[in-house]
């Protein structure tokens, strides 16, 4: 049994704490303003606003310095202190998840942390999902004032900035002062702190705080009652404040050249078998453990001797140096040779406490060069980081694991080399889990193992449709069943071997199934959803069986069979009382762009608001990417042209999933032309490219349809348009679920006077436009919730005034450059009277408002109060305020009244 | 049978046994509660784990250090060490990796010999005639 210990942020100490050479005040000197900053944040939390603060500087500037004055300065009342709470992030090989909230004890046991990372023996990794876990360091934080510290962020794991970025999005409305620090040279690019640091960029109550060296005046106070030349020491230390201590602490020696020199020289005195101590204690990227210094054979005296040097504290449970620096230096004194054997009795002793950390354990078996402890503990760090949704690390951990596994056998090191995979896939790189997942081929083979070849083959189509390339992606599902099902392979046989088999067949299968009905192929879905249910039903797999039903819905409601929409949204549902996540998400992702795409606007909306939250919480990127691209073309579709654009650029920005590009760079073209502004030369193109590998109906047709576009407004002939799109309409429109896309392309051919006979079936509102029954089409429309197709509907009749109003409508929607081509349409035809160019938005229109305005929006038009609204979006009142003002402005209404008068005609229902 | 006496069995660092007796003024006795939930549910397999890593930590020590005895209770352990100083209490109790809620020094031993040194009461009046 492990007695539990309290791992609280307090130093301690052996003995009195060694002699300042200067009083305190003087210590900060020069950082006035920054003490003010943390001062007023700490005030402000205990208020109940919250706000947070960026501490940055070089190593040495004073960091954790000003950071823990803040602490002592804080003046409140007895009967309702603040709490203070410090975590720190590690320099290790590859951090531990949620590494600086574990240390703190409130956190740790208040969300469950302690036991669920520290064993996982017995546990179920589904109750550790990141959202779950935010929401419970959340509850934990919001219901008294606290200062949270979090040092070092620039060893920060990706777990642990997901928590912080949490909290920053609602900390206007807690009491809670965030203050975080770090080295600002050692945060690159590709950083996972970089989005966190994004985000104290943007929002208004975050600030950052740089802490510059010391100037000659400072130096020179520090240096007071010594014989040292101010002037000097500030050429020597660059003004660093560690630097600068460490010399005045011992003014009678010879200035140091560096850092490493000064404190090197405090331990000048020491005898060689202590300096191994400390040597050891440097060897320790976190701490030296309380617990091991009885293997490690380190007495109470060794320690009173090594307390004189003032290079070591006491904290977090164990020796620790008191500055990054200072156990660099000491670091640099092990020689080459050593390191190896310091480690390894780390190691060893290590491997005698419980709990153990395997990041930690991973750390010293890579120095100490023992190859098998890095696989075991590496592979079970990973395991921890999953848990932890922390994708980025895992991967770190699996990518160790393998560089030191020597003589595996090959199924071990392809079944590594897969997990591998699937953690690049999650962190969106899609192009390295591709090559791992390749590199496991010839080792399935060499290992004889069928069902891991099929698993693998199978994993590579997923990725590859991922990265939209349909052809490789279907040959690598068909291999997959071929190999599955390969002769000599007999369902019913029993063992664990065939059982695997014959898994991998049906999922081979699924994959086949939902890559056909994604391309209208019906027919073809539908056998082999059949063949994948099939053998889900004989395997007692649940989740295959409704996957491939699912599928299977998802076809005939592509068909235009609307009853069966029902049916998927019950299968949805089935899924999810199994809990079968990824199931749920990839049923809401079809249903959502079916929604979408067959103009059930309404209920797509309904699908999205639920969906999207349900793929973050359960760490689906994918489906987040894809429904994100959805809900793109969505607020495109709808008018809502800045959420629309919004939402692309979302997609767009990150490195996520091709396959979820192409809407988004159709909307991020189409907004501008529409607007008469510049946009991106490239993006149709792009989707262009992305269309033509994907080889699906709807996708190449909606892009012929931008290009034509494009062509109308800019009058410039595009042999794709006038010989590509006129040419392979026909056949496009003749595939399965292709009905809405053909007539949005047969109507702007038509249009362009293009058309040279209609496609057979196109869907209802196309059908209108197409036979001349404009006003119906514009009707039809506008009960559809898209104010852009019923302007053109309007535009496309050939009396001036519905052309008029057509353009109006334009107007209204900030169309401006769609509204001056219709105008120049109307000048030729030799209409005079036309409608002008409304200076100022006479009507409001969703068309400006940003996806937190429609939020704010929507909870207006449902009559809530503004403090209701702050409570729902956990923001502050006052910032609740501001955005309602805003959303007013940008409708064009006077009040909230009148928009939840006009919630139906605004689309905010 | 007077317990206050000055002799005390010492562990020393140089290995001398416990036979050994020193002449130096006593160290001081502390009691050490450790508020461990489900302490009265520990199995023997336990105890004697959390027994030898107690004793590990005395030896690791490398200063006189005596751990007399413990008892385990419900949610709570009292311990009776003997060290110079409370800071080798927790040193102790960090290197074992137990919580030292509250460590207190012993200031005095009593048991039921002690009240024989309690005043003698002066004897009843004799009844009047």
């Amino acid at each position: 049994m492990t007695l539990a210990r309290r791992r609280g942020g307090t130093a301690e100490r052996l003995v009195a704490p060694p002699a300042w050479p200067y009083p305190e005040p003087v210590d900060l000197l020069e950082r006035d303003r920054e003490r003010a900053v943390l001062a007023a944040a700490i005030a402000r939390a205990h208020a109940g606003q919250g706000s947070g603060v960026a501490v940055t500087g070089e190593s040495g500037a004073g960091k954790s310095t000003v950071l823990s004055t803040a602490r002592a300065a804080m003046r409140e009342p007895a009967n309702a202190p603040t709490r203070f709470l410090i975590g720190s992030c590690d320099p290790l090989w590859t951090p531990r998840p949620l590494g600086p909230f574990r240390d703190i004890g409130e956190i740790a046991s208040a969300a469950g942390l302690g036991p669920l990372l520290d064993g996982l023996d017995g546990l179920d990794g589904k109750d550790l999902a990141l959202a779950h876990l935010c929401e419970r360091i959340y509850e934990v934080l919001r219901d008294r004032a606290t200062v949270l510290v979090v040092e070092d962020l620039h060893w920060v794991d990706a777990a642990s900035v997901e928590v912080l970025r949490f909290l920053a999005r609602r900390i206007e409305a807690m009491p809670l002062a965030l203050l975080v620090s770090y080295r600002d040279d050692e945060i690159g690019p590709g950083h996972p702190a970089r989005p966190l640091l994004g985000d104290f960029a943007r929002l208004v109550s975050l600030s950052t705080l740089s802490l510059r060296p010391l100037s000659v005046d400072g130096v020179r106070t520090l240096v007071e009652g010594t014989s040292l030349d101010p002037e000097r020491v500030h050429a020597v230390t660059g003004g660093n404040p560690f630097f600068v201590a460490e010399v005045v602490k011992d003014p009678s020696r010879p200035l140091p050249a560096s850092v490493r020199d000064a404190v090197l020289a405090r331990a000048a005195d020491v005898t060689p078998e202590d300096f191994e101590v400390l040597q050891m204690v440097a060897a320790a990227p976190d701490r030296l453990d309380d617990r091991v210094l009885p293997a490690l054979g380190v007495d109470l005296p060794t320690l009173r001797r090594l307390d004189a040097t003032g290079l070591l504290t006491r904290a977090r449970g164990g020796l620790t140096f008191r500055h990054e620096l200072a156990r660099r230096a000491v670091e640099t004194t092990i020689p080459p040779g050593g390191a190896p054997r310091l480690h390894a009795r780390l190691l060893t002793a290590l491997e005698r406490i419980e709990p153990r950390d395997p990041a930690v354990l991973t750390h010293h078996a890579i120095a100490a060069h023992d190859g098998a402890r890095v696989v075991e503990y590496a592979t079970q760090a990973a395991r921890q980081a999953i848990y932890a949704g922390s994708h980025s690390e895992a991967a770190a951990f699996f990518e160790t694991a393998l560089d030191h596994q020597d003589a595996a056998a090959p199924a071990e090191r392809a079944a590594l080399l897969l997990r591998l995979a699937n953690e690049r896939y999650m962190t969106s790189r899609l192009s390295e889990a591709i090559t791992q997942v390749s590199a496991t081929f010839s080792l399935w083979r060499q290992a004889g193992d069928p069902s891991g070849l099929a698993a693998a083959y199978n994993a590579c189509a997923l990725y590859e449709y991922y990265a939209g390339r349909r052809r490789q992606a279907e040959a690598y599902a068909d291999r997959a069943a071929s190999v599955a099902a390969a002769p000599g392979h007999e369902l019913r046989d029993a063992t664990a071997r065939a059982y695997a088999t014959a898994r991998a067949y049906a999922t081979a299968r699924a994959t086949r199934g939902y890559l056909a009905y994604m391309r209208g192929e019906l027919a073809l879905a539908g056998q082999c959803c059949a063949e994948s249910g099939r053998a889900a039903d004989q395997l007692g797999q649940g989740e295959l069986a409704l996957r491939s039903q699912l599928i299977q819905a998802a076809c005939a409601v592509a068909d235009g069979d609307g009853d069966s929409r029902a049916l998927l949204v019950e299968h949805v549902e089935t899924a999810r009382a199994h809990g079968w996540d990824e199931l749920v998400s990839t049923g809401h992702s079809s249903l959502a762009n079916l929604d979408v795409e067959q103009r059930r606007h309404p209920e797509a909306e309904h699908v999205l608001a639920e969906s999207l939250p349900f793929t973050i919480e359960r760490d689906i990127p994918i489906c987040r990417h894809w429904q994100t691209a959805v809900r793109s073309r969505l607020h495109f579709a709808r008018g809502r042209w800045s959420a629309a654009v919004e939402d692309a650029e979302q997609v767009l920005e990150g490195p996520g999933m091709p396959l979820a590009t192409l809407w988004p760079y159709l909307v991020t073209a189409l907004v501008p032309l529409r607007r008469g502004t510049d946009g991106p030369e490239t993006h149709l193109d792009a989707a262009r490219r992305l269309a033509e590998q994907l080889d699906e109906p709807p996708r190449r047709l909606a892009v012929f349809s931008a290009l034509a576009e494009r062509m109308w407004m800019t009058e410039q002939l595009d042999p794709l348009v006038t010989e590509a799109a006129v040419a392979e309409l026909p056949e496009l429109a003749a595939a399965a679920g292709s009905a809405w896309a053909a007539g949005d392309l047969a109507v702007w051919l038509a249009r362009l006077g293009l058309l040279a006979e209609r496609p057979f079936l196109v869907a209802p509102p196309f059908q209108l436009t197409l036979d001349g029954q404009h006003e119906e089409a514009a009707a039809w429309w506008r009960r559809a919730g898209e104010p852009f197709a019923e302007a053109m509907a309007w535009c496309d009749a050939a009396a001036p005034a519905a052309r008029a109003r057509g353009i109006e409508l334009l107007d209204q929607l900030g169309a401006i450059g769609t509204a001056d081509r219709q105008r120049a349409a109307l000048r030729r035809d030799g209409v005079s009277q036309l409608p002008q160019r409304p200076r100022t938005s006479t009507r409001g229109n969703p068309a400006g408002l940003t996806n937190r305005q429609l939020d704010v929006a929507r909870l207006v038009a449902r009559g809530l109060t503004n403090a209701e609204i702050a409570t729902r979006l956990y923001i502050s009142p006052k910032t609740a305020d501001h955005h309602v003002s805003a959303v007013l402005g940008k409708l064009g209404l006077p009040t909230r009244r009148a928009v939840v008068v006009q919630a139906d005609e605004l689309g905010l229902v | 049978m007077s317990r206050g006496s000055a002799e005390r069995t010492v562990v020393t660092p140089d290995g001398a046994g416990p036979a050994e007796k020193r002449k130096e003024p006593p160290m001081p006795r502390f009691v050490i509660e450790r508020d461990i939930p489900g302490a009265g549910n520990l199995t023997q397999e336990e105890l004697a784990t959390i027994a030898q890593t107690s004793c590990d930590a005395v030896a690791s020590l490398g200063v006189p250090y005596t751990w007399v005895n413990s008892y385990v209770t419900g949610d709570r352990i009292y311990c009776v060490h003997e060290a110079d100083d409370a800071e080798s209490i927790l040193e102790h109790a960090r290197r074992g990796g137990f919580p030292a809620n509250r460590v207190s020094v012993v200031a005095n031993e009593i048991g039921p010999h002690t009240a024989e040194l309690a005043p003698v009461a002066a004897p009843a009046p004799a009844p009047a005639r």
